[in-house]
């Protein structure tokens, strides 16, 4: 069955369910959608579901009963009842969702819930978590010991993640920054700029519009700069990757001045490649910058979402190489996945991980393929089978 | 491959719920794990725009088996044969992928990490409910409200809104496969693999409505 019949038969089911609840439902009605049922159990089983919805949704009395008037209260509204007082913990569901705990909190440094949301962790996960956890005071405790930063203390402009470690900033002026694992971040947000050092690995930012205080990005020798705009940089070295989501952002060098290129911003958008130009880049668009240069590709805003799916502890592989799989998932791990052979490399594999779960990802490299694996120590050793 | 659904020994119950209606009993012992099912669909399925298209598929294969005699175990078997059913289509598609190793028994792995059903209580219930509610754009809300709370008939609704019934009607429509989706939504899933799917209800809901209901 395809995507658009399943959207077509709950579009129908949608359809005789309100006409069946419009009060003007004969017997011959009654006989038509009877039929439709009839025809195919895939049209029954949509209607169903829609009849449940329909249903559950006289739930809605018991709310009801302190509203006056006909109109209901605004979305969020509700919890002038007694009702939910305790159950308000569930999830913003319209929310980015981003899991983990904000770094800024000292008490909490390693940020390394994976669970997206609170409270109801499935016992997988919440396993995870404490395994990981160990983990994490394992490397605060070495990092500790060069005694050369300082962490999340009174230094509260500078965040940073453990290995696996996933965490959302507030920003000041009402932005938002989700680090990827094993990063780091400056802040400088004041009454005259915005301004976001990306030491170290990957960081998604959502940019609260401001036209007078671009929100400046410096990862290296490159510098990203947007208005109002959701984009994510990932530093490695001097290498950087930019994706865009939403809005437009301009990448260029560091070492341009900052009124020049907003006077060039204002001119029209030249999509040069040329290391010392800016390059515009608009939703969709994932960019890798280097010494040389920039390279612009253009993809689907799925595919570029895709590409941002660690905002939630997911890694998403279509069609990968197996060697850049395993270097996707050796970033968010402590125990690294070493490849002891070539043809083991060159598997392509496919699926959705979470990025702190190696056991589950190594278990169905041995389950799927001829693969071997070997703890060796720290490492997870594959070989052929 | 083995019959997945096969080495489950299903054993069906005869017995049956003295008359209790088919779909009465679908809606309550399977239409419940939506979440769990969606969950677990989206964990094994990389093509997350086809998650609906197996849930309906499974929703029906099931509804069939049952047809002839309630199944005992109905979470077992539901979850069993969206298991079969996308290794089906994995066969058909020959899919190049970790999931074309031969061997499906990794589909059996992750089901550990598929949390229990929850029993939610009431209050829970109707959480979850008021969240989806509060989902629905501005128009579809009203009109919920009126039918479904405030007990008004659909020529009433329309009366009292200044619309035409056909609208309501429309918004109504709208107003159910949202919620229907909404309510089973995953809370515990990444948010990412429902991008497609919300941003599809949106851009449905903003053609109709001809208003923009992202937030």
């Amino acid at each position: 069955m395809s995507t658009e019949r399943t959207n077509e038969i709950e579009e129908t089911a949608s359809d005789w369910l309100v006409r069946r609840e419009s009060g003007q439902w004969t017997p011959a009605d009654q006989a038509r959608l009877e039929q439709w049922l009839d025809a195919s159990t895939l049209n029954r089983v949509a209607f169903l579901r829609l009849e449940l919805a329909w249903e559950e949704s006289a739930r809605l009395k018991a709310l009801g009963a302190g509203v006056p008037g006909n109109r209901p209260p605004p979305p969020g509204q509700w919890n002038l009842t007694p009702f939910f007082d305790s159950h308000r913990a569930a999830p913003d569901l319209r929310g980015t969702h981003v899991p983990g705990t904000v770094a800024a909190d000292p008490s909490e440094p390693s940020a390394v819930t994976d669970s997206p949301a609170p409270g109801t962790v499935p016992r997988g996960a919440r396993q995870r978590t404490g395994r990981f956890a160990v983990a994490a005071s394992v490397l605060l405790a070495v990092t500790a010991g060069f005694g050369t930063y300082q962490f999340w203390s009174s230094d509260a402009d500078r965040y940073r993640t453990p290995v696996g470690g996933l965490s959302s900033v507030p920003m000041p002026d009402g932005s938002k920054v989700t680090l990827n694992t094993a990063s780091e971040i400056r802040v400088a947000v004041n009454e005259n700029e915005r301004r976001i050092d990306l030491r170290q690995g990957e960081a998604f930012f959502e940019v609260a519009k401001d036209p007078n205080r671009p929100f400046v990005v410096k990862a290296g020798k490159k510098r990203i700069v947007a208005v109002g705009t959701k984009f994510s940089v990932r530093r490695d070295g001097e290498s950087v990757e930019v994706v865009v989501t939403e809005g437009k952002v301009r990448i260029e060098d560091a070492s341009r001045s900052l009124r020049s290129s907003a006077v060039e911003a204002s001119g029209s958008a030249a999509p040069a490649a040329a290391a010392n130009n800016p390059v515009f880049l608009t939703a969709g668009a994932i960019a890798y910058a280097d010494e040389a240069g920039v390279l612009v590709q253009r993809k689907s805003l799925v595919e570029a979402e895709a590409h941002l799916s660690w905002r939630s502890g997911v890694l998403m592989f279509r069609e990968q190489n197996l060697a850049d799989a395993v270097a996707e998932f050796n970033r968010y791990n402590v125990r690294k996945i070493v490849i002891a052979d070539p043809a083991v490399a060159a598997l392509k594999v496919e699926g959705n991980f979470r990025a702190t779960n190696v056991d589950a990802f190594v278990r169905l490299l041995e389950s799927g393929f001829q693969v071997r694996a070997a703890a060796e120590g720290d490492q997870i050793v594959l070989s052929s089978r | 491959m083995r019959d997945l659904a096969g080495n489950l020994a299903f054993r069906r119950c005869n017995v049956g719920f003295m008359g209790e209606p088919l779909d009465t009993w679908f809606k309550r012992e399977i239409l419940i794990h939506e979440v769990i099912l969606m969950r677990f669909i989206a964990r094994l399925w990389p093509r997350h725009d086809e998650i609906a298209d197996i849930r309906q598929e499974t929703y029906a294969r099931v509804y069939e088996a049952a047809r002839d005699a309630r199944l005992q175990s109905p979470k077992e078997f539901l979850f069993a044969t969206a298991r079969h059913l996308m290794a089906d289509r994995i066969r058909r598609e020959r899919i190049v992928s970790i999931r074309a190793g031969g061997d499906i028994d990794y589909l059996n792995v992750l089901v550990d990490e598929i949390s229990p059903e929850q029993r939610v209580g009431a209050h829970q219930e109707l959480a979850r409910v008021t969240q989806a509610f509060d989902r629905l754009s501005e128009k579809c809300r009203e009109v919920v409200w009126l039918r479904r709370v405030k007990g008004l008939s659909q020529k009433e609704a329309a009366a009292q809104m200044g619309l035409a019934e056909k609208t309501i009607e429309k918004h109504l429509r709208n107003g159910t496969r949202q919620l229907a989706h909404y309510m089973r939504e995953d809370t515990l899933a990444p948010r990412t693999l429902w991008n497609d799917i919300d941003e599809a209800k949106n851009e449905e809901a903003r053609r109709e409505h001809g208003t923009d209901e992202r937030d």
